[in-house]
């Protein structure tokens, strides 16, 4: 029988897989396991491979932060959202900048460059970039340093020469298949997705090797079940309460007709990877169209949490968080990996703030549903998330889809841009507790029927954003959150949704940027205790970090407004018109920061 | 007095009075004829919203309530056409839709920078 037959072949692929596979896991990875362990070194985006964004560094803390000063600045020279953050590695910091994706190492002892690298793209990228001309930062591992540009290239350069080693196309920008995310190194391979949700571009995720760029494997997030490389009997998902297998074609199922080969589900987020488990953790975008009475369905697997064994690419487990998507909510946002207590029990857990509202606790070994309850209190869209099934409760006033196109839904709660979009949490081991930069936006969405082009924005829906009302009348609140239980402990109002990635320190410090331009740090058993403040030249959007060089703890970040939130900046809206776009409740961002592109280093004075 | 007539009920394009086909018809503000509403489809359609902002005032990309004071129907039809790559604006030549409806397109538009359409979303005229 047909399903039987592939089963065996799955299993007879993966063994063999597993036999070559056995003589690398020795020295795999060893590289940059070495660089993360040594607290001096900033060595991944997220400072580690479990999403965390801790460090161990003290000698900035809670009680002299508040004397750090400005060490030294850099310029970028670009003008556009800057993400991501530097990496420091053995005494040289890796910088990006946004398209057009400019790479350098820095000697830290003198803060001269010490070589660059600027990739020639087709211009005609720009404006396939839905949110702006961002870039999330490189990887490095085994002397080499790893950027995703924007037109889809991926390419390995030599740290100490930044020559290319080598380099691959990863997708098609003449389709809209360009990219933003940041490339991550697990074990001997480079992890890359791809964007293009708005373009209709059926997502996937990837893996080449570190060695020599080849492909390994590639795993679709909609269609067939050999291209998403999901066996229907032994990848798992969330149903009835328990861990079932998701049977065959547990997506086309749930698409109408062809509508999946431009369904969407893109990759653009942070990933991580459990070593143990051999398994790679990552979120699926919205599926395409913003009109969702275009395609009925669940429209698997948009919208879901996935692990796939890092060797294969095998799908172990995925989870959708919403299924027929009517408000653009991605599931694209970093998976952290904690072993926390979950409900009383020690677990291996997963924890995931999702733009839909909801923040999710899954058991990272197996997918099993544990918590999913709202990490901002103006969440509407839905009631609750049912914890058997794992769908969440619609509330018909706030479905664009029962409203139906060419009907303007008001009112719901997040906007499209979520309860946090990309900009990464922290998760301290200290505390136990996940430190989650938030925004708290509301929305009126129109769908609309679209057709499709190859090539041509294939969106379909027109948006207003503004602050949520009935509450404290700003756009953002700094959170803590305890994924054991599922509860809200402490909320830090901001004017602004808090766009940049956090970062905790062991020396009691909790920092993050505001889309104003302040670097803040708080105390992190008190996130309403201001430690620090001090105003960047440009709005932040980038993830703060810190290192150690020659004796002495250092904390950056990236200055330089943009990405979505940000995306009005350079037409400086002054009017005060109704219904605006994407900018609406950030119009107000024009009286407190111009566009930017700089790196401000701090460190306590000698 | 012909214009005072016609003050607060319906505006037709300047050109009507010289004798040229009206660009577009409105109707208090934001009821248009069905070849103006086949352009607010279009704008719709191309997602020209995410630059040029919802009610054409202008995001990372220029307002066009202003741009279309100056711009000529041929300069219109060009830069859509060919796009304007270096500051990020994507050509819609390959873009059936904008394309067939280009004419449409610029009679929405034009509408809204004469400030005869008063809003950006507009409903059809019913058939009279």
């Amino acid at each position: 029988m047909r399903i039987s037959e592939r089963s065996d072949w799955w299993s007879w692929r993966h063994v063999a897989l597993g036999m070559l596979a056995i003589p690398m896991l020795a020295f795999a990875n060893a590289d940059v396991e070495k660089n993360i362990a040594n607290s001096k070194n900033w060595a991944m985006q997220a400072g580690d491979m479990y999403n965390q964004r801790y460090s161990k560094l003290n000698q900035i803390n809670a009680g002299n932060v508040g004397k750090m000063q400005v060490a030294w600045t850099f310029s970028t020279g670009v003008l556009r959202g800057h993400e991501g953050s530097p990496l420091v590695i053995d005494g040289k910091m890796y910088l990006h900048s946004p398209f057009p994706n400019k790479v350098w190492a820095l000697d830290l002892d003198t803060q001269k460059i010490l070589w660059k690298y600027e990739p020639k793209q087709d211009p005609a990228v720009i404006p396939q970039m839905c949110c702006d001309t961002v870039n999330r930062g490189v990887a490095y591992a085994e002397g080499k340093v790893i950027l995703q540009q924007a037109d889809s290239t991926l390419v390995a350069l030599d740290a100490g020469t930044g020559k290319v080693v080598w380099s691959v196309k990863n997708g098609d920008p003449k389709v809209g298949a360009v990219n933003t995310n940041a490339p991550h190194v697990f074990k001997d391979k480079v992890i890359t997705g791809i964007s293009g949700g708005e373009w209709g571009v059926r997502g996937f995720i990837a893996a080449y090797n570190l060695s020599d760029g080849k492909l390994a494997w590639k795993g679709y997030s909609v269609g067939p079940d050999a291209e998403m490389l999901i066996d229907p009997n032994t990848t798992t998902t969330w149903a009835d309460g328990a861990v079932k297998p998701v049977g065959a074609d547990s997506s086309l199922k749930t698409w109408r007709g062809d509508q999946w080969k431009i369904g969407g589900g893109t990759t653009w987020g942070w990933y991580s990877y459990d070593k143990a488990l051999n398994l790679m953790y990552y979120g699926t975008g919205n599926p395409s169209t913003w009109n969702p009475s275009q395609r009925p369905g669940d429209n698997k697997w948009s919208m879901s949490i996935w692990a796939r064994d890092v060797d294969s690419g095998k799908v172990k487990w995925v989870y959708q968080m919403t299924p027929f998507d009517e408000w653009d909510f991605d599931g694209i946002n970093e998976m952290i990996l904690a072993d926390i207590d979950v409900k009383g029990k020690p677990t291996k857990a997963l924890v995931h703030f999702d733009r839909n509202g909801f923040a999710y606790t899954l058991d990272r070994t197996n997918g099993a549903l544990l918590v999913a309850e709202k990490y901002d209190p103006n969440v509407n869209w839905a009631t609750h998330v049912d914890m058997k099934t794992g769908r969440p409760q619609v509330v018909s006033k706030y479905s664009t889809a029962q409203n139906g196109p060419d009907v303007n839904t008001k009112g719901v709660c997040p906007a499209a841009l979520g309860s946090k979009d990309q900009q990464p949490a922290a998760f301290d081991p200290e505390t136990k507790l996940f430190y989650v930069p938030t925004n708290h936006v509301c929305m009126d969405y129109e769908p609309f029927k679209v057709e499709y082009t190859a090539g041509q924005p294939y969106v379909g829906a027109t948006l207003s954003m503004y602050p949520a009302p009935n509450s404290h009348g700003g756009l953002g609140n700094y959170i803590t959150w305890n994924a054991g239980t599922g509860k809200i402990v402490q909320s830090h109002p901001e004017k602004f949704s808090v766009w940049s990635g956090a970062l905790n320190t062991a020396g009691g410090l909790s920092c993050y940027g505001t889309l104003e331009g302040y670097l803040k740090c708080v105390d992190k058993k008190d996130i309403n205790k201001e430690l620090f403040k001090f105003k960047t030249p440009s709005g932040i959007i980038g993830n703060v970090f810190t290192y150690e060089h020659k004796g002495k703890q250092y904390l950056g970040v990236f200055s330089g407004i943009g990405g979505w939130a940000g995306i009005g900046m350079a037409a400086g809206l002054e009017k005060d018109t109704d219904g605006l776009g994407a900018v609406g409740g950030y119009r107000e961002l024009n009286q407190y920061t111009e566009l930017g592109g700089s790196l401000t280093i701090f460190a306590l004075p000698n | 007095m012909l214009r005072n007539l016609l003050l607060g009920i319906t505006l037709f394009a300047a050109g009507a009075a010289s004798g040229q086909p009206q660009l577009y018809t409105v109707v208090d503000g934001y009821k248009v004829d069905p070849e103006t509403m086949k352009g607010f489809r279009t704008w719709r359609a191309a997602a020209c919203d995410r630059c040029h902002g919802a009610n054409q005032e202008g995001l990372v990309g220029p307002s066009l309530l202003v741009s279309l004071k100056t711009l000529s129907k041929e300069e219109f039809v060009k830069t859509v056409t060919n796009g304007r790559l270096e500051k990020g604006m994507q050509s819609f030549g390959n873009s059936p839709a904008v394309m067939a409806n280009i004419n449409q397109l610029y009679a929405y538009l034009k509408g809204r920078s004469d400030g005869a359409i008063t809003r950006a979303k507009v409903e059809e005229l019913p058939p009279s």
